[in-house]
């Protein structure tokens, strides 16, 4: 597997700009460097590899086709090909409806234990980006309930009545907890909390 | 409800539309909006840049071979890397279980029946290699006792007599390793050197060059025709 810390996004968009022009070196490059988290990231939407397999595959194609019109003074590289990976994983589990079992909490233990104190847990060999330490960090600061709502809701594609109905809890306690995750989560990442 | 003059709200929207909670009309009306807002276009950007990154709390996974290969296939991708460089654009595991499933019926073809095999132990690698049409062309033996390395072309396509036949040991890293020219008639025996067996060899391969051989450093200048790897005997 590649050495993530040494993807700069800087060159993730020169790749991107190569699959602009249909350069397949570069667009091979791309996926080499990016796939195993975006594969990751599927299988944890959709639980079984053939379905991640698919996601990914629809991911990468809709990327080479879409990477002319990728803008890149708005999301980062990443971003945008995470953005678009997830909306096909989303698109298999709509397809297979049924298929998928959400089965409970979004993070498994390892995870969450990380989230809890990214500094006194082995974050930095899960977490390899950036911003996903970042992001791990500010959400280590909120309450576990606020967090496991969030991860399910985002993990998952729930919504509001369907996180409230898996951690049975109140439709308004889960609005009110997502609100003010998204607004501590803001203020935490605009300040540059680190860990 | 105008949405265009209230900033608060056009971040909360922003940010559970990018989570994902913001849904059914709701999700598209915000949509439509986006369409045509710029402004609201970057509140999104901000929010995914922000949020996508829990992806990378799934975690990396190895993904299959065959995601690519379907990818490629999907797109009808052209193979733009230099004749040689195989191992970029094939998968390594495909071509090894081609040469094992092939080496048998190679090993009858060429007359090396099992048999003598077992007179002759200090025959330890043994490879077939193919032409693009998967055919068995070429067998290689080694005895790496003697340190003789054998070829057998069994059908020796011809060769013009400005050109000469060259056998390759592809490491994982690096350019390939000449093995040596190969007589175009029949049988040729080489030199066995670490460079022909050792644990970094990738793939085996034959070219097409100038008579008297690759004029370059790097590698093969000529078009592979045979390609295929070794089988250890024991």
């Amino acid at each position: 597997m590649p050495d993530f810390q040494t993807i700069d996004p800087e060159q993730l968009r020169i790749w991107l700009q190569g699959a602009a022009r249909h350069d397949d070196a570069a667009f091979r490059a791309l996926y080499d460097a990016t796939s195993p988290k975006l594969f990751g990231y599927a299988l944890r939407i959709l639980g079984k590899r053939e379905l991640a397999e698919e996601a990914l595959q629809d991911g990468f194609v809709a990327i080479w086709h879409g990477a002319a019109g990728y803008q890149s003074q708005l999301a980062a590289p990443m971003t945008w090909m995470t953005t678009v990976v997830r909306n096909k994983a989303l698109d298999v589990l709509r397809r297979h409806d049924g298929d998928v079992e959400v089965g409970g909490p979004a993070f498994d233990a390892a995870v969450e234990s990380a989230l809890q104190d990214p500094r006194a847990n082995p974050i930095e060999a899960l977490l390899v980006s950036h911003d996903a330490k970042a992001l791990a960090y500010c959400m280590s600061t909120l309450e576990g309930l606020h967090r496991q709502v969030v991860g399910l809701a985002f993990f998952h594609d729930l919504s509001h009545s369907e996180v409230a109905q898996q951690m049975a809890i109140p439709i308004g306690t889960v609005k009110t907890w997502i609100r003010r995750s998204l607004e501590r989560l803001k203020t935490c990442l605009t300040k540059g909390e680190r860990a | 409800m105008n949405i265009h003059d209230n900033a608060a709200l056009c971040d909360k929207l922003a940010a559970e539309y990018v989570l994902g909670t913001l849904r059914g009309g709701a999700r598209r009306r915000f949509e439509a909006h986006a369409s045509g807002d710029a402004r609201l276009r970057l509140l999104i950007a901000e929010w995914q840049d922000r949020l996508l990154p829990m992806a990378e709390f799934a975690g990396a996974q190895p993904v299959p071979a065959r995601v690519w290969r379907s990818i490629e296939r999907r797109l009808g991708l052209r193979r733009r890397y230099a004749a040689w460089q195989i191992w970029r654009s094939e998968s390594l595991v495909l071509w090894r279980s081609l040469s094992l499933a092939s080496v048998a019926l190679a090993l009858v073809m060429a007359g090396v029946t099992i048999s003598t095999l077992q007179q002759r132990p200090q025959v330890d690698h043994v490879a077939a290699l193919l032409d693009e049409q998967a055919r068995n062309t070429l067998v290689l033996t080694a005895d790496s006792q003697r340190r003789v390395l054998t070829v057998r072309l069994l059908d020796p396509a011809p060769v013009a007599s400005d050109k000469t036949l060259q056998l390759w040991a592809v490491p994982k890293d690096g350019v390939p390793r000449s093995l040596g020219l190969l007589d175009d008639s029949g049988v040729t025996t080489l030199d066995l050197s670490a460079a022909a067996i050792g644990a970094d060899v990738a793939m085996l391969a034959v070219s097409l060059e100038p008579r008297g051989g690759s004029p370059s450093a790097d590698g093969p200048t000529g078009p592979i025709l045979y390609k295929g790897n070794w089988v250890r005997m024991m």
